[in-house]
């Protein structure tokens, strides 16, 4: 089976695509809202990402979700890196797991919060 | 025509439980004659089996059972009693229900309590009085044997469990973490705890639930089972459950969120209740036909079984009609995603159920809404069901995780999927905790804390 993990693109991520193959698998969703690239991974590969992280889990989409901010943030690195979105690149992002493990511990404590009103 | 009308169904069990003593000169009593036999317990978070952090409180058990959530049990099961849920999901009395309520305590305090059968236990919460269980047996266990059995196995449930159940899995390492001594018997709450905020607005236990339904003349409800924050998939699931009811569709929609210790990546529970106000408060579904509450549990995430305690918990509370979608109450891919359409449409016969549980013997009355899903569709242009909608391979899920993800990276959900009123409560409390799901320091500040103070007797 495969499985999907999802990098949503602001402002300066499609920047950073701008020109590259990865920019034509650009996919605009829920009503062109968003945008999103697609890294496809087998079971292996999501399996280590599961074991890797406690709060990741596979949704009803089959995609990887809930992984760390630092993850995501590696892995739209390089992507950014290989103008790929080839399985490869998530490989890559798991070769320095310890890193990303050690930013994602940090995170767990704290997030900064957008900056918008509440009541 | 009348005949065409629902009743509001009887509380599981044929009555409500309540086992609450408000009178403050009884309570005292209770409590200066307990203090004098000196058997008195101070109620701990029960912790995980290896990590040592907390999974679940006792306290909300206690709570839920002398409220009536969970009648028709009383309080913490007897060995035949467990053996019976194991076994079949029934009470000795025949009454369907899921799962083992324990009261569990570790053999050094079992020791350092010296309790035998017959006694009864002054139970305290924050260091003072809060209920006390009257002790009809004490036994034994082995969690892990309680644990297995309790959710099955792909051997033994293999119409809808799909892998084993291990320490990934929140319910299972609940009861995984139980402590191996079971003081058995009835619990009476003797000092009522007084909700802190914003739960306070929100607890409205079944009588008084029941009562409320009859002031605002809903003689139809579904109710919604929720431990999230809400998307736009939830208020379509919300919206359109709710066109059934009888001659006209439901005059209330009860929203009742599971409180307790979550999962780490769940949102806070302060969040989840104040959200689903917003639904209501900014007219998406109006105030009117739209009500919030809670129940305290700590969730199993037992899928099929957890639906079942779902039911049991909304019917007692008055509802007519409970919704269900996919991967109800679910974690993981333990199980089929529809098992809990399976079990209330077909029955799973190995957990006891060779027929609908609205059909077997001491079954429940509370109707089941099986529902699909709502994604999006860019042809339809709208949030659409995938029962109705023929654009299948346009479709665009939504799903909690997809936002999840997003308010992690600080981007504002798109307000197709997530209302920004919504979306304002989420930053609200992540501005208050530093981070906008459960994490490790959320756990260990809330069960500190708990969601009730406990007042002074005297």
């Amino acid at each position: 089976m495969e499985y999907i993990i999802e990098v949503f693109l602001d402002e300066y991520r499609l920047n950073k695509l701008k020109g590259t193959p990865v920019e034509s698998q650009i996919d605009a969703v829920f009503g062109g809202e968003l945008k999103v690239v697609r890294v496809k991974v087998g079971e292996e590969v999501k399996g280590e990402v599961l074991k890797a992280f406690e709060t990741a889990r596979i949704d009803s989409r089959a995609c990887i979700t809930d992984t760390p901010v630092a993850f995501k943030r590696a892995v739209f690195d390089e992507i950014a890196k290989q103008k790929s979105l080839n399985e490869d690149v998530v490989k890559a992002v798991l070769a320095r797991i310890n890193e990303i493990k050690d930013l994602a511990a940090k995170e767990s404590e704290f997030l900064p919060a957008p900056e918008i009103e509440t009541d | 025509m009348s005949e065409l009308y629902f009743k509001r169904p009887m509380p599981h069990g044929g009555k409500l439980v309540e086992r609450v003593i408000t009178d403050k000169k009884i309570a005292k009593k209770f409590v200066d004659s307990l203090k004098r036999t000196g058997k008195s317990f101070e109620i701990k978070p029960t912790l995980h089996y290896k990590r040592g952090v907390p999974v679940r409180n006792v306290y909300r058990e206690i709570m839920s059972v002398c409220y009536g959530f969970f009648s028709p049990v009383e309080g913490s099961m007897t060995s035949a009693e467990l053996e019976s849920v194991l076994s079949k999901r029934r009470l000795l009395s025949g009454w369907i229900f899921p799962y083992p309520i324990l009261f569990d305590i570790s053999k050094e305090d079992y020791q350092k309590l010296g309790v035998t059968e017959g006694d009864r236990l002054l139970l305290t919460l924050k260091g003072r009085p809060f209920a006390i269980l009257d002790i009809e047996e004490i036994y034994e266990i082995d969690p892990e044997e309680l644990a297995n059995r309790t959710f099955g196995t792909p051997e033994t449930n293999p119409e809808v469990v799909r892998e084993k159940f291990d320490d990934k899995h929140p319910g299972w390492v609940i009861y995984r973490s139980h402590q191996p001594i079971i003081l058995a018997g009835k619990y009476t709450i003797i000092n009522e705890p007084v909700f802190r905020p914003p739960f306070d607005r929100f607890w409205c236990p079944p009588r008084r639930c029941r009562e409320e339904f009859e002031k605002r003349g809903w003689r139809t409800v579904i109710a919604h089972q929720t431990r999230n924050v809400p998307h736009v998939g939830h208020e379509h699931l919300m919206k359109n459950a709710a066109y059934t009811g009888d001659v006209e569709p439901c005059h209330g929609i009860l929203v009742n969120a599971i409180i307790g210790v979550k999962r780490r990546g769940d949102y806070p529970d302060e969040a989840i209740l104040e959200a689903h106000e917003a639904v209501n408060k900014y007219g998406y579904i109006k105030p009117e036909r739209h009500m919030v509450t809670f129940t305290l549990w700590d969730m199993r995430y037992g899928n099929p079984l957890e639906s079942l305690l779902h039911g049991i918990i909304r019917q007692n509370m008055g509802c007519t009609h409970h919704m269900f979608g996919r991967d109800h109450a679910a974690v993981g891919e333990y199980y089929d995603p529809f098992a809990t359409q399976i079990l209330w449409l077909k029955g799973i016969p190995s957990y006891g159920f060779d027929q609908p549980v609205n059909l077997v013997d001491g079954g429940l009355t509370i109707r089941p809404q099986n529902m699909r899903e709502f994604l999006y569709c860019p042809v339809c242009k709208e949030m659409v069901y995938n029962d109705t909608c023929g654009h299948k391979k346009n479709w665009q899920k939504l799903s909690g995780s997809l936002i999840r993800g997003l308010v992690a990276e600080g981007v504002q959900p798109p307000v197709i999927i997530m209302r920004p009123e919504v979306f304002k409560v989420v930053v609200k409390w992540w501005k208050k905790f530093n981070y906008p799901f459960v994490n490790e320091k959320y756990v260990m500040i809330k069960e500190e804390e708990l969601e009730v103070d406990i007042p002074e007797l005297d």
